[in-house]
């Protein structure tokens, strides 16, 4: 069943992490209305991927990220600002924090615990979340770097 | 045939001169966060149109060019040091349209160096402003990943504080790896409060959430964008800032736990 608030309240809500994450890069300000634009529409492809094709988070966010890098192209042609100013902050947004988080709590509980299967169990969960991570964000900056080379004008 | 070493002398005084121009140019394109496509893309479009063919390689620390004139008879090469210095993109905005009005517009070195030095002063975003807009997309960040309300503005406050602590400590010329570590255990101990009163049904989020607004995504993200155009010395230098800043905040995270004793 889709629901249009919930992906309507994520491209929201990744609109205004888009621009505020953004403006700590300052952009020309012509590029920050492109950058809500961008993360909502990319946070929103990554949204419905996983919630409704069902998606592995990092292939979910490939998605979103070639969303992005396809669309900054013309839209940084059109504005006359360099690609990478509307395209790398409008990723910004799908960092998987939680999975960072939860690699670093990991870690902890590795290096304090001491019986052999506690420990096993948290060098699980650090390894899960550590390759989750890496991934998505490998695939996020391959998903937003090749349209821009590929689309580029001779 | 008198003339001959003067004719060589002017020209090799106007290599110099557009040498150390584009050496300035490129090491300021690079400290802000340009990708090396387009550092190249300008560059090379500044050479031809002053009747000159640019070649560089990107070290860690400093650019190497070397400028040859239209015959390629002289030469004329220039180390610069990569300017220190945050991701800028309206300089690097401003210095690409530079760039095509070189072109375009045939402008001379005297033209090009004034536009330049206008270029970088340039001011950047209101701190306050800034601030107010990092809380919100922090929050926002809060709310993406399952955070209710009231995580959200724990988020909120959190992400201000250490922002504003970061944006100081940078002011008094601190280390960039001592204020990320102040920093992040700044936001994560103020980002305990859902735990310390109960009053967030998402008190974990609130915790990941808060460090978050100090993860250095423009550096990743031209790492990859280096990588994929083959210049990987210069990805990989871009890639051991980012893991730098990344350890360091996770640093600040694991003593702000330590401090806090949150029960995982």
């Amino acid at each position: 069943m889709i629901n249009m608030t919930d992906i309507l309240l994520d491209g929201f809500f990744a609109a205004i992490a888009g621009v505020g994450f953004a403006s700590i890069s300052n952009p020309p300000r012509k590029a920050l209305a492109v950058c809500a634009l961008l993360s909502a529409l990319g946070h929103a492809t990554r949204f419905c991927m996983m919630n409704y094709a069902g998606a592995h988070l990092a292939f979910a966010s490939l998605a979103g990220a070639v969303m992005i890098g396809v669309l900054a192209v013309p839209f940084a042609r059109r504005i006359e600002c360099p690609v990478e100013a509307c395209a790398l902050p409008s990723l910004l947004p799908m960092v998987p924090g939680m999975y960072a988080y939860r690699s670093v709590q990991a870690l902890i509980l590795c290096l304090q615990g001491s019986e052999e299967t506690i420990f096993m169990h948290n060098l699980y969960l650090l390894s899960y979340n550590v390759l989750n991570c890496l991934f998505t964000i490998l695939l996020m900056g391959v998903g937003a770097s090749i349209p821009t080379f590929v689309m580029r004008k001779r | 045939m008198t003339s001959a070493p003067n004719d060589v002398a002017s020209l090799h005084n106007r290599l110099k001169e557009q040498s150390v121009f584009l050496s300035n140019y490129a090491t300021q394109l690079l400290a802000c966060g340009a990708t090396t496509v387009r550092i190249e893309k300008n560059v090379s479009r500044i050479a031809s149109a002053w009747n000159s063919h640019a070649e560089f390689s990107i070290f860690p620390s400093h650019i190497i060019l070397n400028l040859w004139d239209e015959e390629r008879t002289q030469s004329y090469s220039s180390i610069g040091r990569i300017k220190a210095g945050s991701v800028n993109f309206a300089i690097v905005n401003d210095l690409s349209r530079l760039a095509t009005d070189v072109e375009e517009r045939h402008y001379d070195i005297e033209l090009a160096r004034h536009y330049y030095e206008k270029s970088i002063i340039r001011p950047r975003m209101n701190r306050w402003l800034l601030l107010v807009l990092v809380g919100f997309a922090n929050a926002s960040f809060c709310y993406l990943f399952g955070g209710d309300w009231i995580a959200m503005a724990i988020v909120w406050f959190a992400t201000v504080d250490g922002f504003f602590l970061k944006q100081r400590l940078s002011q008094y010329g601190w280390d960039f790896r001592a204020v990320t570590i102040v920093s992040a255990c700044v936001s994560a101990i103020i980002s305990c409060l859902g735990y310390a009163y109960g009053i967030s049904s998402t008190p974990e989020v609130a915790l990941a959430t808060s460090v978050l607004f100090l993860v250095p995504g423009i550096p990743y993200g031209n790492a990859v964008n280096d990588m994929i155009n083959g210049h990987y010395l210069c990805s990989l230098s871009r890639l051991a800032q980012a893991v730098t800043i990344t350890v360091c905040l996770s640093v600040g995270l694991c003593l702000a736990l330590l401090l806090t004793n949150i029960n995982m």
